[in-house]
């Protein structure tokens, strides 16, 4: 389906920024993550995910360290930076303004017009 | 991690093309990726090849993903495109200021680009380096054709001595080079077509006359402007982050070059000076693209065939 992809592609740094305000997250935890919190509605190629994320890393919004776990393999984290959580609460500014004049387009009556 | 597994990652590097330094980090995480997700698919039930093809068939397609992955890596910053152009500038300053002609300038400029080749091919080969390391070529070319000039049974042993080492070193250079990425090998050479079209230009008949030098003092301003429009070129290459806007900047960019500068010095259509720059620029372009598919399936080179190992 052509236009959910399109809208995943021009709300993916959104979508990024918001899963990565709660707690930093390795790539497959954030796919993983993704899919539940949208009850499957967002499914995408996983690959496509990291060079989402080296180009906000590469932007300032978000960074990244390697850990070591228990059982010797490493995993990168990614965290939000303060200049992602400025660059978040803006986008979702414009998310909710842009969601409440579709639902009043699209449902007058319960949205009181 | 299975051999189709590792393939599909290697394949990923080979056509990503990224720098050393960022390539170990990107291919551990997206094998660590495919690791994780490997064991989800077999706990659910999968079979191990119904795992792998599931894995790979979410993970993308190769190029799709190389693509990505190139264009997130790929621009560089404003710092690199000052290093890249500086070769092409000072050269070009060298002749738009007719400093050319003062040996102790051309000296210095031929020391600093010599210098900061070695050190960029010695400390992680990064991109800018590649514009001097084109440079670098000058001082082979110069001694090779000066070898034509020297006593009769000196030339002869310079064509049978000289000659072979002269470009098998050039050809090593171009092979390590396209190792990395063949666009790199291009940059490298870009300048060769543009001075092979300044030297037909000055020298018609190949051979250095009298009034040679009385060319190159007329001709030096446009000598200059065809090396600040390579500045200019290597400059944009180094921020576009699209390969195939890459490539089709270093044809046009490159025919334009040599059309404004040796057409417009020369003020006529000399077949020489334009025809043999143009088959150098697509010697140029193509070379390198070809070598490179020669590499990885490694017909060229005996012992060396494609690995597939993958940094763990």
């Amino acid at each position: 389906m052509e236009s959910k992809r399109d809208l995943l592609k021009g709300s993916s740094n959104s979508l990024l920024l918001c899963l990565l305000e709660g707690q930093p997250m390795y790539g497959y935890q954030i796919v993983k993550e993704l899919e539940a919190k949208s009850q499957g509605y967002f499914k995408f190629k996983e690959g496509t995910l990291y060079p989402a994320l080296h180009r906000l890393e590469k932007s300032g919004v978000i960074s990244s360290k390697w850990e070591l776990l228990a059982n010797g393999r490493q995993r990168r984290y990614y965290t939000i930076t303060p200049k992602g959580q400025a660059m978040l609460a803006q986008e979702k500014t414009q998310w909710l303004d842009f969601f409440n004049a579709i639902t009043m387009v699209l449902q007058p009556a319960k949205s009181g017009i | 991690m299975t051999r189709e597994l590792t393939h599909y990652l290697e394949s990923i590097r080979s056509s990503a093309h990224l720098d050393n330094c960022d390539e170990p980090a990107v291919m551990d995480e997206l094998q660590a990726h495919i690791e994780d997700k490997l064991r989800d698919l077999t706990e659910s039930g999968l079979s191990e090849e119904e795992a792998i093809k599931t894995c790979i068939w979410q993970m993308g397609s190769i190029k799709a993903l190389a693509r990505q992955i190139y264009e997130a890596y790929s621009q560089g910053s404003w710092k690199q495109v000052l290093m890249a152009a500086m070769p092409h500038f000072i050269f070009g300053l060298l002749f738009m200021l007719n400093w050319w002609h003062y040996p102790q300038w051309s000296s210095i400029a031929l020391i600093i680009t010599l210098g900061i080749a070695v050190y960029g091919w010695g400390h992680g080969k990064p991109v800018w380096a590649f514009s001097w390391l084109g440079y670098a070529l000058i001082p082979v070319i110069t001694a090779g054709i000066l070898l034509l000039y020297v006593p009769t049974n000196w030339s002869f042993l310079g064509i049978i001595v000289y000659f072979p080492l002269a470009i098998w070193w050039v050809f090593r250079l171009v092979v390590q080079t396209t190792k990395k990425d063949w666009l790199l090998s291009t940059v490298m050479l870009l300048p060769l077509p543009i001075m092979i079209g300044w030297y037909l230009a000055i020298c018609p008949t190949g051979k250095i006359t009298s009034d040679s030098l009385q060319k190159v003092n007329t001709y030096a301003p446009w000598i200059g402007v065809s090396f600040m429009m390579l500045a200019f070129t290597i400059g944009t290459f180094i921020r576009l982050r699209q390969r195939s806007l890459r490539v089709g900047l270093l044809a046009v960019s490159g025919l334009l070059t040599i059309t404004v500068a040796v057409f417009m010095a020369t003020g006529h259509w000399d077949k020489a000076s334009f025809f043999w720059p143009v088959v150098g620029l697509w010697v140029v372009l193509l070379f390198p693209p070809l070598l490179e598919r020669q590499l990885k399936t490694g017909k060229w080179l005996p012992g060396k065939r494609r690995t597939t190992t993958v940094n763990s």
